[in-house]
């Protein structure tokens, strides 16, 4: 419990130099927030102005769609926000430029360490944009306190499952910078996928993401359940419920990935 | 045979890398894809050496001769291939967190203090972060601003910093959890004449006054002669010379000059066991081997042969010294 | 302007070097051009044209507008902005000719190699999955050749026009990343201009934005002929025309203000 609260009270502190970090640059930070909420909300604009036009999209309505698009968009802004410094591609190029080897030279848990060495505040600007839309998928939802407390829950899912797809990119980074792109086709092609009812996309798009890449967990199985609509697939209502438990799974493969690549550097160097 | 006042015990240490070789050529984007061929660089061949505490070393070496190899692995950034090392009686890799809490470590070439921030937060961070108590800290960090004259820019954040600024605080940052021994990697590189001065004064300064081990990693041969008493010299991943400065100097030294003012012009001026490498007017510049005939033979035969009116010796620079080993690769024999 | 082409071709070649990092962008347009073919085969459900525009033509357009990506550097240009802020641009201002031409002349020979490592590779690899709309004629061809040019001029200089924001501030990054962020949502890119609100549509005539990519577009899918196609074309000849006067406008002052700063 001890080493816990330590662990908790050395985040706090990294985090805080980070927030202070950005806040010296305050004209970059307000742009930052505000071209980012008004880049995402552009996009839904983007997306309302086509469903209005085609009368919806698969069968689904505009506010259920909101539902997906506001939840993915929220849920990855978070984790945008926690797990920066685990974006591949300013990973990779921290460990090339040596910057990495500083957090080994520290005598404290050199996950921790990386974990608290970027937080973007600036990523409250898509949280907030992808809550202005959840709130638009809002009244399409018949709440029940199951529902409201299931919520949270499935946003923490979410923040793990693309949690680990940013720390499984970033180990690989320790063999090679070349993978970055497909981890990117993961990442932000897997956010503007979820924004979407799943059953719109081919057998093969769908198998992958249910089995390789189990996003269709995460997003797609809760939403049916919170919108009271049947899966035009035909599985379980239990499906709904799995997303913590694949959010929990990649994270666990994640760190335990992330673990071998450490002691797999230590021993080639870059 | 170890002492017990040894810091760093080195025992036949190895490095070998795995290097991959892309073919290339037609066709080779494919057979990349299927086989690569790969063969082995022996970054660190075997070194051995024992480091004592309150030493002041320098580690020096071409690019690429396993320098920076073997302070990975001195600093637990690197797993050894074979063979045995030992700081202050820890197995770096092995206990990390352990040993890296009783080292200090500064690279010219990059900061270990945040950024954007004022260089006093980074230094109050890692005080939290190496568990300094808050009286110890007070006192190292009063000491330090007096030594490194930090208060001018202690409240500035560190990208404003000038090098010779980022230096300073580095330093301070290092030392603060008061650690026995001290890596330093280019801590003069970038400076100007002045600032130089002041850092190696530090340096000198806290190994005698603190007695803390350290060990010096530059290219900058100025810094060995100032400060080290000791040197190591590492070149294709062998130790090749390992022991005073001064030893250096006489045994592969070599070259000595000999500058002498004739009282008159004579028609030759050959002596035996010199030559003559440059003649203007009446300054005559003999070269001759240390090793060979001492100068006070040398200026014997001079004297009885040629009127003299004055003459000086001239000692090889290090930094001819050590090109001189590099290259010619002296104690490969 | 022998220099001119020397700098194009320069550019060509050292842009072709980069096939690790073509052959990764390739896949993630591939993967995107895919997905949105997917959402838009779902909206157009039974329906057979919209806006004038078949399911065929609707699909080639996912293909297209991610072929235009690498050609437009849609997604980010700096390299203006950095060249002020790393002090490359003295270097580059002393160079015998125009600073807008070095730069224009680069972006070509550029945008000439991504043409063919990226568009051409993508509308090949779509070509093989999907049954996409490709014009038939030699007449078409040159037009769209025309055409695309014509985006490539008017993308270039809404680029530099934004990065001359670094002559008055260090944080242009943020700026000119807002100017780009405009730029997607505006250009047709991410769903053809057709589709949308006549009200939206015209507001975004008022900008060069689908002057960049939903011209090309749809003179590569033909749905505009005769007057129309023309109105497009000079539309784009247009907008390069007041950008370029704008550009060397604000350069100028941009070039004054830098100056007189020391920067």
């Amino acid at each position: 419990m001890r080493s816990l609260l330590d662990a908790l009270d050395l985040y706090r502190r990294l985090i805080g130099m980070q927030i202070r970090s950005e806040l010296a640059y305050r004209t970059s930070f307000v742009l930052g927030i505000l071209a980012q909420g008004l880049n995402n909300l552009a996009e839904f604009a983007t997306l309302a102005m086509i469903l209005s036009r085609f009368e919806g999209i698969g069968g689904w309505s505009l506010r259920e769609v909101a539902f997906l698009y506001g939840m993915v968009s929220a849920a990855f802004g978070l984790m945008d926000l926690i797990f920066s410094a685990f974006d591949p591609g300013t990973f990779g190029l921290d460990v090339r430029r040596g910057t990495f080897d500083r957090l080994l030279l520290r005598p404290t848990n050199v996950t921790l360490q990386v974990l608290g060495s970027k937080f973007l505040l600036r990523r409250l600007g898509r949280i907030g944009q992808g809550i202005a839309i959840l709130a638009v998928a809002a009244p399409r939802v018949s709440w029940t306190p199951l529902k409201v407390l299931y919520l949270p829950f499935v946003v923490i899912s979410i923040v793990l499952f693309f949690g680990a797809l940013f720390i499984i990119g970033s180990t690989i980074t320790f063999w090679t910078v070349e993978s970055v792109e497909a981890i990117n086709i993961l990442t932000y092609g897997g956010t503007e996928m979820m924004s979407y009812p799943m059953h719109i996309y081919g057998r093969g798009l769908r198998r992958f993401f249910t089995y390789i890449v189990p996003a269709i967990f995460m997003n797609y199985y809760p939403a049916l359940y919170f919108l009271d609509m049947p899966d035009p697939l035909g599985s379980p209502p239990y499906m709904a419920f799995l997303a913590p438990l694949a959010g929990i799974g990649m994270m666990a493969v994640a760190l335990a990935f992330w673990n071998y690549g450490i002691r797999h550097y230590a021993s080639t160097g870059s | 045979m170890t002492t017990h006042d040894a810091i760093i015990t080195v025992a036949d240490l190895h490095k070998h890398f795995k290097v991959y070789k892309h073919h290339r050529g037609p066709g080779s984007a494919l057979r990349n894809l299927f086989t690569r061929a790969h063969h082995w660089v022996r970054a660190v061949d075997g070194i051995t050496f024992e480091i004592q505490r309150g030493e002041l070393v320098g580690y020096i070496g071409p690019n690429g001769a396993g320098k920076s190899t073997t302070i990975k692995m001195l600093t637990g950034l690197l797993v050894p291939t074979g063979g045995e090392l030992h700081v202050a009686g820890r197995v770096p890799w092995r206990e990390r967190k352990a040993h890296v809490a009783q080292i200090g470590a500064v690279f010219g070439q990059r900061t270990t203090l945040w950024w954007d921030l004022p260089t006093i937060e980074s230094l109050e961070l890692l005080r939290y972060i190496y568990k300094v108590p808050q009286a110890r800290f007070r006192r190292n960090l009063d000491d330090f601003r007096a030594l490194l004259e930090l208060d001018p820019f202690l409240d500035t954040p560190v990208r404003s910093l000038s090098l010779g600024q980022r230096m300073r605080a580095d330093l301070c940052a290092a030392l603060l959890h008061d650690p026995p021994l001290l890596f330093l990697d280019e801590p003069t590189i970038g400076l100007d004449v002045v600032a130089k001065e002041r850092i190696r004064q530090f340096i000198q300064h806290i190994n005698a006054d603190r007695g803390t081990t350290v060990i010096l990693t530059t290219h900058d041969l100025s810094d060995v002669e100032r400060l080290c008493r000791r040197v190591m010299i590492i070149d294709h991943g062998h130790l090749l010379f390992d022991g005073r400065l001064e030893a250096l100097r006489e045994r592969f030294g070599g070259q000595r000059e000999l500058v002498v003012d004739m009282a008159e012009a004579p028609r030759e001026v050959a002596v035996e066991g010199a030559e003559v490498v440059a003649r203007e007017g009446l300054r005559v510049t003999y070269r001759f081997h240390g090793g060979e005939v001492s100068a006070a033979e040398l200026i014997g035969r001079l004297s009885r042969r040629y009127p003299i009116r004055d003459l000086q010796v001239r000692e090889p620079e290090i930094a001819d010294t050590v090109r001189r080993i590099y290259e010619e690769r002296l104690l490969e024999q | 302007m022998r220099l001119f082409w020397r700098l194009i071709r320069q550019s060509f070649r050292l842009q072709l070097t980069y096939r690790a990092a073509n052959l990764a962008g390739l896949a993630t347009n591939f993967f995107f051009g895919l997905l949105r073919a997917a959402v838009l085969t779902a909206l157009y459900g039974a329906r057979t044209s919209v806006a004038g525009l078949t399911l065929q033509d609707a699909v080639t357009f996912t293909g297209l507008s991610q072929a235009t990506i690498a050609c437009l550097s849609f997604f980010g240009w700096y390299e203006v902005a950095d060249s002020v802020y790393t002090g490359e641009i003295a270097a580059d201002m002393l160079k015998p000719m125009g600073y807008f031409s070095y730069w224009l002349a680069r972006d070509l020979g550029r945008a000439g190699a991504s043409f063919l490592m990226r568009a051409v590779t993508m509308m090949l690899a779509y070509a093989l999955v999907f049954d996409i709309v490709a014009p038939r004629t030699a007449g078409h061809w040159v037009l769209l050749g025309l055409s695309l040019l014509l985006s490539v001029v008017v993308s270039f200089c809404w680029r530099f026009l934004v990065n001359l924001g670094a002559f008055w501030t260090p944080e242009a990054r943020g700026l000119i990343r807002l100017a780009f962020g405009a730029s997607w949502f505006m250009s047709g890119f991410l769903m053809p201009l057709r589709l949308f609100p006549d009200w939206f549509v015209r507001i975004c005539n008022l900008t060069p934005f689908p002057a960049m990519v939903n011209t090309v577009i749809e003179v590569y899918l033909g749905v505009l002929s005769g007057p129309a196609l023309l109105r497009a074309l000079l539309g784009q000849v247009f907008w390069i025309a007041i950008l370029t006067a704008l550009a060397q406008l604000i350069l100028r002052a941009g070039v004054r203000h830098l100056v007189i700063q020391g920067g």
